[in-house]
């Protein structure tokens, strides 16, 4: 209660602080020397605290970085003891993951495999699900918004569509676990297919209407900075509008495309909440949509929920599992950028 | 000059059915773009759809009007709370159909009040202590199986075996109603409860009081550190290669997995400083070093919108930089800022997995009163409920979600007016 009763006073000092900085500024201005011999000196004692406030303001910047540093050495050193007590050529090459470490070391089954491909193959799986969703939804709807629909359309659709993006990751994950995955079931029984009632299907398709905004709204942004004279220069030779965008716009939109393709695939294999709500547990090494399958995040939060011993395995594996992600998302955000950025040179 | 100039290719049949073709490819390719906005807006439509028919029947709750005889031989007015209701409210139970005499099918009947009737009588005799010795009425909550058939959640019409209600319980709720004892009254225990293992005792407050002190830790860290980042980078970083590496760094940060801000606040905040598992400090904390590349971008573009003629100005008359930054630069900036920071609380309210990490996860009754008390936010509230196996809990679950996003929407709504009323075009 005194920690919170702390916070509390912390914070409505920064707003009073916040409210009332001027006021309290003219208040304290009158007990500073303002004229005469002392001017020199409070111009000097201007600087020093100017200086304070600036060595403050990296203080603060500077907490981002550390921020990302205190994510890369947690994930490290945790991986790095788990590699001590698994293999690391087992983690990255095994075909088999069940963590069910024992409890006492003469049990039956007591080594647990941890061998993270059947969960990278999962994740793959519904990221390509996802994304053959997201991104013929997302690029059309984009190319229709900003070539075809009148200002006034767009001013409506547009933000009706980023809705989707504000909507909290746990609803998509009921609306598919508890509309989609059934609806996926049932229509199998009726057409005589065997649709797991986790299948990678569902929380697939449910992922990729989550990202649409994503991929239409970046898809968008490249495409209007295609310059007009591009355009122009293409309906002067008489090319109709569909003719052009397929030939001209989107050839020259390609490496934004690419890259806001990329970011929406590094968003769909970091989220969570929807594949630990509609997909499965169990990690099966398939590539049928209507099995059910398991990601690595999905295996993160099982591993980490509830209560475990600090050193076991099991608990380590999953910042070995979060340090890999960390690294694939990385790098996909890495090489987006660098192609969006290459792609501005051509035409600034 | 003026004349017309006929065409050659004009004339051509051939070149007619090309460009008859062209023109219909033209309106395919239109139309497609249309399906796919269209698709977009019914998956809106859909997802809204469900969840508020799904969720507006947990805002009701069946009742049933029965009477409690408060007798002194269950009631010890001395020790209310050791008192035993539960006798009493099955005494009341049994008198509804006297001639239910078999162990099982009397077992049935006692099910059919939620468990909480008895702690609502209790609390009834705590407020009103000279009632005990006389008979009182009062409305109870009926069991959430017996609630969702009153709904029509349950089908009646189903066969026995397919559904939850055995045939007994169904001709006696059809009894009891015909008698003008079952009711279905507004769910206030829905706003005034936390969670619960029963469905009609179950609550969303304990969870949205976990979600704002989460928040008001969130901001309290995230706003001031966001802004003066925001700060540094705009108005005072030298254009170097430090202040190009906490650029790329904050765009990076933007884009990692929210779960490894889990890891993080994981292996930082609870292993390695050990503060408590599952309070709302330590969610805030991860929370706002998420939501801290967003106030930080949002802030800088604030900045940048302000026209340089104005720090020039002030510098002119003699400000000092950081004079300049309080009095003329940061006020005009302000409302931006504030926009961004609200749409990043707004991203952290509707934020699961990394609470999930540091154990905010857990089975809750109590409602926190602080920010170190253990506490659990609305989204993982309403992930723990649609994992419950209980009917009744899916309609509690689409409830949740209706008054989160009722949250989220009033929130954005907020940002925008913000953005309207301050815009200023330079």
């Amino acid at each position: 209660m005194s920690i919170s009763a702390l916070f509390i006073v912390f914070a409505l000092l920064i707003l009073a602080g916040a409210l009332f900085q001027k006021t309290a500024r003219r208040v304290l201005a009158g007990f500073l020397p303002g004229a005469g011999p002392y001017r020199a000196q409070s111009v000097r004692a201007r600087k020093i605290k100017e200086r304070i406030a600036v060595v403050f303001l990296i203080g603060c910047s500077s907490i981002a970085v550390l921020t990302t540093i205190g994510i890369i050495l947690s994930l490290v050193f945790e991986s790095a003891r788990f590699f001590t007590l698994i293999p690391i050529t087992d983690f990255l090459f095994g075909l088999q993951w069940s963590p069910q470490t024992a409890l006492r070391a003469d049990q039956v089954g007591a080594s647990g495999l941890f061998g993270m491909i059947p969960l990278f193959a999962g994740t793959l799986l519904i990221t390509c699900i996802a994304m053959a969703i997201a991104a013929p939804v997302g690029l059309m709807a984009a190319i229709y918004m900003s070539e075809y629909a009148s200002p006034r359309a767009r001013d409506i659709i547009k933000p009706c569509l980023e809705m989707l993006a504000g909507i909290p990751t746990v609803v998509y994950g009921f609306f598919a676990a508890l509309t989609v995955a059934p609806f996926f079931r049932n229509l199998g029984d009726a057409n005589g297919l065997a649709i797991s009632s986790e299948s990678a299907l569902a929380a697939g398709l449910v992922m990729g209407i989550m990202i649409i905004p994503f991929v239409s709204s970046l898809s968008e942004d490249v495409i209007s900075a295609v310059p007009r004279s591009l355009r122009e220069g293409s309906y002067g030779l008489g090319a109709t509008q569909s003719e052009t965008i397929k030939q001209v716009i989107l050839p020259a939109a390609l490496p934004g495309v690419i890259g806001a393709l990329l970011l929406a695939t590094s968003r769909v294999i970091g989220e969570t909440m929807i594949v630990v709500m509609a997909a499965g547990l169990a990690a099966n090494l398939t590539a049928n949509p209507f099995a059910a399958v398991t990601t690595v995040t999905v295996q993160i939060v099982t591993l980490l929920v509830g209560d475990q011993e600090f050193d076991s395995a099991k608990t380590l594996a999953a910042f070995a599992l979060g340090l890999v992600l960390f690294f694939i998302t990385l790098a996909l955000n890495v090489i987006a950028l660098v192609i969006v950025n290459k792609y501005r040179e051509q035409y600034d | 000059m003026t004349d017309s100039i006929s065409l050659p290719i004009a004339a051509s049949t051939a070149s007619k059915a090309r460009l008859a073709s062209r023109h219909a490819a033209e309106r395919r390719f239109r139309i497609y773009g249309l399906l796919a906005v269209l698709f977009g807006l019914s998956c809106i439509l859909t997802l809204f759809v469900t969840i508020l028919t799904g969720g507006y029947n947990s805002f009701s709750q069946t009742v049933i009007t029965l009477d409690f005889e408060l007798d002194a031989d269950n009631i010890d007015a001395s020790d209310i709370h050791g008192s035993n209701f539960r006798t009493i409210v099955r005494r009341s139970t049994y008198a509804l159909f006297p001639d239910v005499t078999t162990r099982q099918d009397k077992r049935t009947l006692a099910n059919i009040v939620s468990s909480g009737a008895e702690y609502q009588l209790r609390d009834f005799v705590i407020a009103h202590p000279d009632r005990i010795g006389q008979t009182v009425t009062l409305q109870v909550p009926m069991s959430d199986d017996l609630d969702q058939l009153s709904k029509g959640v349950i089908r009646a019409e189903l066969d026995e075996s397919e559904r939850r209600v055995s045939d007994i319980e169904i001709s006696w709720f059809n009894s009891l109603r015909d008698q003008g004892k079952i009711e279905t009254v507004f769910n206030g225990t829905f706003f005034t409860a936390s969670d619960s293992r029963e469905p009609e005792l179950a609550g969303i407050l304990g969870a949205a009081l976990g979600s704002f002190y989460t928040l008001l830790v969130t901001l309290a860290l995230s706003f001031p550190i966001g802004v003066a980042s925001a700060i540094y980078l705009e108005e005072f970083a030298p254009k170097n290669r430090l202040t190009q590496i906490i650029e790329i760094n904050i765009n990076n940060l933007a884009a990692v997995p929210s779960i490894v801000f889990g890891l993080l606040g994981l292996a930082v905040f609870l292993n390695f400083f050990g503060l408590p598992r599952s309070a709302p400090l330590v969610g805030g904390m991860v929370l706002a070093l998420m939501t801290l590349p967003t106030i930080i971008i949002a802030g800088r573009a604030a900045l940048k919108s302000v026209p340089p003629s104005i720090r020039q100005a002030a510098i002119g008359l003699g400000a000092s930089p950081m004079q300049t930054l309080m009095d003329h630069t940061l006020p005009l900036a302000m409302p931006g800022m504030m926009t961004g920071t609200i749409l990043g609380m707004a991203q952290a309210l509707g934020e699961t997995a990394p609470l999930l990490m540091i154990g905010m996860v857990a089975f809750i009754v109590d409602i926190p009163g602080g920010v170190t008390d253990p506490a659990t936010v609305m989204p993982v509230q309403i992930y723990l409920w649609s994992d419950s196996p209980e009917r009744a809990f899916v309609e509690r679950t689409s409830g949740a979600i209706l008054v989160l996003l009722a949250f989220l929407v009033t929130m954005n709504a907020l940002a925008v007016i913000l953005r309207k009323k301050f815009e200023t075009k330079w």
